[in-house]
């Protein structure tokens, strides 16, 4: 009769952040140890090629645990890739388990009974030895055999220290674990999260979000912004563009599904925007700043990360648009004549505002000829005719323009007021019922004589402007509005101390 | 490297199905608009169909369709209605 030793007990950090004890794994049946390391061809191919039984194991009673000779984060990459569903355990340097359980070379698997004592190993790739270890149907695809490497604790510390962390990249961890828009992020670790928070509550809540019905904590927002590229002066303002978004009126949910291409426009009045060089000067919308980029890509990451609204998962938007990465500038107030739009929607021009607008794509507008504000005040609002849709009069949203500075000084020269522009355009950018019948019309055209006068707009509140750009160069622009989702825009004051 | 999650990394339990209707006699089945164009022509038909194999249907219609239906459109439908049907996208 054999007599079966004991398997050295060990308690290992997971990668579900829990420590796990041998005694735990085997208390209600047998547990099967994978030893292995991540820079084993052979092991990569162990992993893989249990993956498929790994769930039958688990239904006969098997708890399955690979442990690797890797720290943490290199494990649960290599989990990852191999698809391996299994409990991850990580024995990092000194590799005290793998050399109690005498191991001289990775993959090594050990069966381990109800009572804690080794029933069996195999050591590499063998697929006969693992189908008469597990009685499971084990591949019989080829290689049937291959040996795998040595145990990095039978290595000599010098080879150790040049191997340690060979072969990991945080930031292809990034992209692995989904943490991203697409382009490369900062990791947000515990340190530079806390950053971020500067000393606030991690744990305070702004809000639910749509559609993962997702709890907004300070914390979550943090690592967004972390993730995204923000210095921590620049938290208050993305702080502040979330709680907006978060406005029931704003509807933000709807806006991260729906097959619009919509993103979330931020424009930033007040002090704070010299104080984190937040830019509304030339190439205003982008790119170019790191303020503007990162607090409109923090917003964005909110959305698409902790929202769920993701591209080509819940976010359904049939082409997207470039304003999804990131949309963020401020007005540039010293340049405009008139009236900064914070101060227009009723907050005091000293203080520090978010204004959200879930809007399309910008498009441009080109003026070098215009001679008088009606003409270039009509080219201006001729460019939103067709935004949407051609035919869709009146258009039931906002359009937000952003007035250069040279067009803007032009108004101003001659005598015209934010107002006087607004009205302008609302009154000239008009058709007949008649002429605006055609591929997708409005309820109200289809309804209307052919002679009646439609407006592109409800009403001249619906024309948001603001100005913005650098100092040569006549090219306002529109950004076109998201419609069907009852969305208007949203002002938050930034809570932040000049 | 210890990372602090975006994610909302509760784990939520599944919704069980409730139990399916072996026929729909006398059943009183919900018909929710959510004023997607031509949500109301399909909902019109499913009426027919339905009226046709003996259930009794009524008409409860969401504010936008782009918005979660609120609680007070939900009660309705749980206080009169054995079953819903919801006509969704264009």
């Amino acid at each position: 009769m054999t007599t079966l030793t004991r398997a050295p007990e060990f308690s290992l950090p997971s990668t579900t952040g829990d420590a796990v004890r041998l005694a735990g794994l085997h208390e209600r049946g047998p547990a099967l140890l994978l030893f292995v390391s991540e820079e084993c061809p052979t092991c990569s191919l162990t992993l893989r090629r249990l993956a498929p039984v790994v769930p039958e194991l688990t239904a006969a009673g098997v708890r399955v645990a690979s442990v690797f000779e890797d720290p943490l984060e290199v494990a649960a990459r290599v989990a990852r890739r191999t698809a391996f569903a299994g409990v991850v355990l990580s024995e990092p340097s000194p590799y005290e388990t793998s050399r109690a359980y005498g191991l001289e070379s990775l993959p090594t698997s050990v069966l381990i009974d109800r009572d804690g004592r080794e029933a069996g190993r195999v050591v590499g790739w063998d697929a006969a030895g693992l189908r008469t270890l597990l009685s499971v149907p084990v591949t019989d695809e080829p290689p049937l055999r291959k040996p795998g490497c040595a145990a990095k604790n039978t290595y000599d510390p010098d080879e150790l220290r040049l191997l340690d962390g060979a072969g990991y990249d945080e930031l292809e961890e990034m992209f692995e674990r989904g943490w991203t828009d697409g382009l490369p992020v900062i990791p947000p670790t515990v340190q530079r999260v806390e950053a971020m928070l500067g000393g606030r509550d991690p744990s305070r809540l702004l809000g639910e979000m749509a559609p993962a019905m997702a709890r907004v904590t300070l914390e979550r927002v943090a690592a967004c912004a972390v993730l995204a590229g923000c210095r921590p002066e620049y938290f208050p303002v993305v702080v502040a563009a979330v709680e907006a978004v978060l406005e029931p009126a704003f509807n933000v949910g709807g806006q991260a599904v729906t097959t619009q291409p919509c993103g979330q426009v931020l424009v930033v009045n007040g002090p704070v925007r010299d104080a984190i060089g937040l830019n509304g000067s030339v190439g205003a919308l982008g790119p170019g700043w790191r303020a503007n980029m990162t607090i409109g890509r923090a917003l964005r990451l909110v959305v698409s990360l902790t929202g769920g609204g993701y591209p080509g998962r819940l976010d359904r938007s049939t082409l997207g648009n470039p304003g999804k990465v990131a949309m963020c500038f401020a007005e540039d107030e010293e340049v405009s004549p008139w009236e900064p739009l914070h101060a227009s929607r009723g907050f005091s021009e000293s203080s520090s505002v978010v204004t959200v607008i879930g809007a399309d794509a910008p498009l441009s507008i080109s003026d070098h000829r215009s001679t008088g504000p009606e003409e270039l005040a009509r080219v201006l609002g001729e460019a939103a005719a067709a935004t949407w849709s051609p035919n869709w009069w009146p258009l039931g949203g906002v359009s937000l323009f952003v007035i250069c500075p040279e067009h803007a000084r032009s108004f101003s020269e001659w005598g015209w007021s934010k107002e006087r522009v607004r009205e302008e355009m609302f009154s000239t950018v008009v058709r007949s019922a008649g002429s605006l019948r055609w591929g997708e019309a409005t309820p109200l055209v289809n309804a209307a004589p052919d002679d009646q006068h439609v407006r592109k707009w409800d009403s001249p509140d619906d024309i948001v402007i603001v100005v913005a750009g650098g100092e040569a160069g006549r090219y306002s622009a529109v950004f076109g509005p998201c419609l069907g989702m009852n969305t208007e825009p949203i002002s938050k004051e930034v809570q932040w101390n000049t | 490297m210890e990372y602090v999650s975006p994610f909302d990394e509760r784990r939520r339990s599944t919704e069980p199905l409730a139990p399916r209707p072996v026929d729909l006699i006398g059943a009183r089945v919900a018909l929710l608009d959510i004023t997607k164009r031509r949500g109301d022509e399909f909902l019109d038909r499913i009426e027919e169909l339905l009226h046709a194999r003996g259930a009794e249907t009524f008409r409860v219609v969401k504010e936008i369709f782009s918005k979660p239906a609120s609680p007070e459109i939900v009660r309705r439908i749980a206080d009169r209605g054995d079953l819903a049907v919801e006509g969704l996208a264009d």
